[in-house]
């Protein structure tokens, strides 16, 4: 019994040559694809559990896999490009990726990030009412957020935005996915807002605000909740 | 803020002036008469600001040898003379230049008045000062009311003096400050006994004529009422500066007509000391009907008019009108005009009889508007020349054609009469009066009428051979002959003046458009350029040249006819014709002694060019027909000349453009080439490390094997990357040795077949010769060529590698069956890091190795060419050229 089926989808012969023994060695079982149309027909047929998917595809660019993927399935899609433009990134992640890897990369960072997708798969459908991370809880059911047993007070607003990080713990959330689900499409782009927020949260409940684990930033594109 | 208060804001544009800017002021020191101590006054004072320590120097002052004068500039910072030689004399004059390099913040340079000697860059004094000022110079000078412009005639016909230098009112208006040095008439007669007042040669001789006392008081009354007007003046600016609210002024307001008669200049003096004297502003307008033709003459004497009614400060209008009487009023009414002034000439009784002259006509009709009617009574007829009808004569046609026309009738008539009792033979002089009027024009039909008068009663009419007439009734045919004569010869001789001026019309309306036409089809600079130049000299006559400004000077972009230079002098006027937007060189104020004439063509964004005009030794300012022409041209090209550079700008922006998404696309892939190895290396190598025990042997291997291939091509890439920048820097050096082609060609095959599965087929031909060159470099172009046929193409079928002898030279091509080139990137496909297809998801290459391959084989003195299709519509074949280097391999 494998892990997870995990769809390549890389046009360079080279990736997939080292990409396909790896991932069979580290337990999954992948299959290939070489374009775009190919990966979203075998999105369907081959059934995946997840999707690594390269954005520089031949026939076309792997945001648009992205985005006609998004249309019918949450299957985690990680994406893996040698474009450091954050710009690039920050689009696929807002299409609806779950993480982005660079080339060139460690075979270990890789095969965490799957782990981490395939763990929070569908995270919303999960009815978790209890988080805890490294001595920081959060009960949804009271409301309540306790550090090292010592109640947290927070706004509204900060609250809210703990939540929604903690739901998607290890997942890369974008600035704009933030402000979109915290304080609505209307501030979509107030990354500053975002910031303050963000540092007041690490002020409460970080051990050490000025080198946080638990709400990491991921320079240029958003934060990422550890567990 | 409340209506009142907008009211009472001050005039913007007489705040302006009060800014100032960079602008130096100009203080003129003003005086009746020569001797009235003007330097005197000027030196002693700039004596005491060099006392309080003011940066001032004399630029100019004329001592005329009067010591006490002279001991003034005693401690006074003197600047050098210019000496130059002009017609064997030496002459010293002013040096602009060394007071412009020298920057004081006062200079002082006297006489005002003064002339230039010829071959200086203005040809008056007043001009040097214009530019000290607007360098940012404050400039003291000297000025005699007497050459004042406007005065000029009044002064003439006071003292019976001819005043030569002349200085524009303008230039005084311009003065910041005006201090008048007065001295009473008889103070001032005494001085002159007492020897201490220099007079120039020219005007000691009319001494006694001008130095009466009153003379003397009539220019101290005209210099004092000059100065009190512009104290008047300065009050009113600073009324208005200071918001204070009115009357400020009478609020007159003048408007002259004038005409291309000699009275016209009489009026425009009038009307110039009339408005100095009610502070008003005025206009001055000249009328003509619509479609009129005017004789150059008239028309460049009307034009001197409105040059200096300009000159004086009015403001001049052209104005076309079928109704002379209701347009000025109507004018006058808009404008607020509450005085006209217009000349009333001569007229004959006929036409005082015949119709109401133009200023009888606005007196009647102008109601609530003063009328001053300048008499001409006085004015001499024009000197030199007969004038009838505005029109010069031609005693040539007006006098050889007609006795011509006549003498010839009359033979045809007496041969006629001899052979047929003809009673009346004046219809054949009509014939005369005809021919006159068509070929000479009306005052030829009048002669000929005359002349024929003559003839036919001395030849035809009884007693013959006499002028007396025998017949009374006769006498009465010969008049009603006359008169039909006249009659007839006006009419005949107006429609050929207007066949003459239609023809004329077309012939320009023809050129104007064939030349807007010509610069609406032209998008190129260069070709509007062409078309304006080749215009203006073939509508005018006159060598032109264009020139348009490059980087910070101005090159020639097109001239007609093309062997006329410009030296530096009139490089110098067209420099200075663009820097100040006015026309410079032959014929104006600056430069006037260069041999072309400047005008700055000035378009809508910015200075389009300037336009340089042949004048070589002409004299005076163009013709008005030329002149009209002239800017009638500079209108359309300089919109023209715009649209060009704008065109220009657009494709070199969207050049920009490209290539700003071209670097993009470039590192986008470049990035992609150097990480794709990098990538396979990085995931390979961790792979093995932290999974390599639950692998199998065979996988582990192949894992080795794709690391050791991708440090292969990065390592390709990277020295791909190294070649282009030698070959960019120029530190590439082809060896020069002889070597063996087929050897290269079979290494090279050698190593890409290391590299690829592709099928190479390699025919040598027998007996290659050695060649010159780099066998290194040879050996790396053809590898990129095969390695690029092979990424491209090797699919679609074996490559077929050819060398062989031609000519000279060696001769190898690479020939895939891939789908081949477009046309057009068969060129660009050489260019550095350049795809033939887009993106970064296409077979891995740097878009370098083609580049290279050029730049190597090109370093060896060989050449390379892609040819698309190759064979059958499909292919690429690459052709390599190297020299031979003779002997045998």
């Amino acid at each position: 019994m494998s892990e997870g089926r995990i769809l390549v989808v890389d046009d360079e012969p080279q990736i997939q040559r080292f990409l396909k023994p790896a991932l069979t060695a580290a337990g999954y079982d992948p299959v290939s694809a070489m374009t775009g149309a190919e990966a979203e027909r075998l999105a369907v047929t081959a059934a995946p559990d997840l999707i690594i998917l390269d954005l520089g595809l031949p026939d076309r660019d792997g945001k648009e896999v992205i985005r006609a993927l998004r249309s019918w399935s949450k299957l985690p899609i990680i994406v893996l490009s040698a474009r450091d433009q954050e710009i690039e990134k920050i689009e696929a992640l807002d299409l609806g990726a779950d993480d982005y890897v660079e080339k060139p990369f460690g075979i270990g960072e890789l095969l965490a990030r799957v782990r981490t997708a395939l763990r929070h798969r569908e995270p919303e459908t999960i009815a978790t009412t209890r988080f805890e991370f490294d001595g920081v809880v959060i009960d949804m059911a009271k409301r309540l957020v306790t550090r090292d047993g010592q109640p947290v007070k927070l706004t509204p607003k900060e609250y809210d935005l703990l939540v929604h990080m903690a739901r998607h713990a290890g997942r890369v959330l974008t600035h704009r996915q933030l402000l979109n689900a915290v304080w609505g499409p209307a501030h979509a782009e107030d990354v500053q807002y975002l910031r303050v927020f963000v540092g007041q949260l690490r002020a409460k409940i970080e051990g050490n605000a000025a080198s946080p684990v638990l709400i990491r930033t991921e320079p240029g594109v958003g934060y990422r909740f550890s567990q | 803020m409340n209506p009142a208060d907008t009211e009472r804001r001050p005039d913007p544009d007489a705040l302006l002036v009060l800014a100032g800017g960079a602008r130096g002021k100009l203080t003129v020191f003003l005086g009746a008469a020569p001797g009235v101590g003007k330097t005197y006054a000027m030196l002693s004072r700039a004596r005491s600001l060099k006392a309080a320590g003011v940066d001032i120097v004399v630029g100019i002052a004329e001592t005329h040898g009067r010591s006490e004068t002279g001991a003034l500039l005693d401690g006074l910072e003197v600047l050098p003379r210019r000496s130059i030689e002009y017609r064997g004399r030496r002459i010293e004059e002013f040096d602009l230049d060394a007071a412009l390099a020298r920057k004081p913040r006062i200079i002082v340079v006297d006489e005002m008045a003064h002339t230039n000697v010829e071959g200086s860059r203005h040809p008056k004094r007043h001009q040097d000062i214009d530019e000290l000022v607007a360098a940012g110079v404050d400039v003291w000078t000297a000025l005699n009311i007497q050459h004042l412009e406007s005065l000029n005639d009044l002064v003439t016909h006071i003292t019976g003096i001819e005043v030569r230098e002349i200085v524009p009112d303008i230039a005084l208006k311009k003065a910041d400050d005006v201090i008048l040095v007065d001295l009473p008439p008889a103070e001032l007669i005494q001085r002159l006994k007492d020897g201490k007042v220099y007079l120039p040669e020219n005007a000691a001789r009319a001494v006694d004529g001008f130095f009466k006392p009153q003379n003397l008081t009539a220019l101290r009354e005209l210099a004092l009422r000059r100065t009190a007007d512009r104290v008047d003046d300065q009050m009113v600016d600073f009324l208005r500066q200071s918001a204070i609210e009115g009357p400020w002024a009478t609020a007159e307001r003048l408007l002259v007509l004038v005409g291309a008669d000699a009275l016209s200049e009489k009026v425009v003096r009038t009307a110039s000391r009339l408005a100095s004297g009610l502070n008003a502003p005025w206009v001055v307008i000249s009328l003509s009907r619509p479609g009129a033709v005017t004789e150059p003459a008239t028309a460049q004497r009307l034009d001197e008019t409105m040059r200096l009614a300009e000159r004086l400060g009015g403001t001049v209008r052209r104005i076309t009108s079928e109704d002379f009487v209701a347009d000025t009023l109507k004018l006058a009414h808009r404008e607020n005009i509450t005085q006209i002034v217009i000349g009333r000439p001569r007229r004959d009784w006929l036409a005082r009889l015949v119709r109401l002259s133009l200023p009888d006509a606005l007196l009647r009709h102008s109601r609530d508007i003063a009328v001053h009617v300048v008499s001409g009574e006085s004015e001499a007829r024009e000197a030199g020349g007969y004038r009838l009808g505005g029109t010069t004569i031609n005693w040539m046609k007006a006098i050889g054609l007609p006795l011509l026309a006549v003498a010839a009738v009359t033979a045809f008539g007496l041969g006629l009469t001899a052979a047929l009792p003809l009673q009346n033979l004046s219809m054949l002089y009509l014939v005369a009066v005809v021919i006159s009027a068509i070929i000479g024009g009306r005052v030829s039909a009048i002669m000929a009428a005359g002349l024929s008068f003559f003839a036919y009663n001395f030849f035809f009419i009884e007693p013959h051979y006499s002028f007396t007439i025998a017949r009374p009734h006769e006498v009465f045919a010969l008049i009603i002959f006359l008169a039909a004569a006249v009659f007839t010869g006006q009419l005949a001789g107006r429609i050929r003046e207007e066949a003459e001026r239609a023809r004329r019309q077309e012939r320009a309306t023809q050129a104007l458009y064939e030349f807007s036409r010509k610069l609406s089809g032209a998008a190129r600079l260069d070709t509007v350029l062409e078309a304006t130049a080749a215009h203006i000299y073939s509508a005018t006559g006159m060598g032109t040249a264009l020139l348009v400004p490059e980087q910070d000077d101005l090159v020639v972009g097109a001239q007609w006819p093309p062997d006329l230079a410009l030296d530096s002098t009139d490089m110098t006027a067209a420099r200075w014709a663009r820097d100040k937007r006015e026309p410079a060189g032959h014929a104006t104020s600056t430069l006037p002694q260069a041999h072309w004439e400047f005008r700055p063509i000035v378009a809508a964004r910015e200075l389009a060019g300037v336009l340089g005009l042949y004048r070589g030794d002409a004299e005076g300012p163009l013709l008005p027909h030329d002149d009209a022409v002239v800017r009638g041209v500079l209108d359309q090209a300089a919109i023209a000349i715009d649209r060009a550079r704008l065109a220009r700008e657009n494709v070199r922006t969207a050049a920009l453009e490209e290539s700003e998404r071209l670097n993009a696309a470039l590192f986008a892939s470049l990035s992609h080439d150097l990480k794709t190895p990098l990538a396979t290396i990085s995931g390979a190598s961790t792979s093995l490390r932290e999974l390599g025990d639950r692998m199998d042997k065979a996988t582990r291997h192949d894992l080795l094997v794709s690391i050791e291939e991708e440090a292969a091509r990065l390592n390709r890439f990277v020295s791909n990357l190294f070649d282009m920048m030698r070959l960019e820097s120029g530190t590439l050096k082809a060896r020069r040795e002889t070597f063996d082609v087929s050897e290269a060609v079979t290494r090279a095959v050698d190593r890409v077949r290391k590299l690829h599965t592709a099928s190479f087929e390699v025919s040598l031909a027998d007996a290659l010769p050695m060649v010159w060159g780099d066998a290194n470099l040879l050996g790396q172009a053809l590898f990129n060529l095969f390695d690029n046929a092979a990424k491209y193409a090797g699919a679609a079928g074996p490559i077929s590698v050819y060398a062989r002898m031609d000519g000279a030279s060696v001769t190898i091509s690479v020939t895939d069956q891939g789908k081949g080139i477009p046309e057009h990137e068969l060129e660009r496909i050489f260019e550095k890091f350049y795809r033939s297809t887009k993106g970064d998801g296409r077979a891995a290459g740097t878009g370098l190795g083609l580049s290279i391959a050029r730049g190597f084989i090109e370093a060896m003195g060989g050449t390379i060419r892609a040819e698309s299709p190759a064979i059958k519509r499909r292919g690429t074949r690459f052709v390599v050229t190297l020299p031979a280097a003779g002997g045998k391999a």
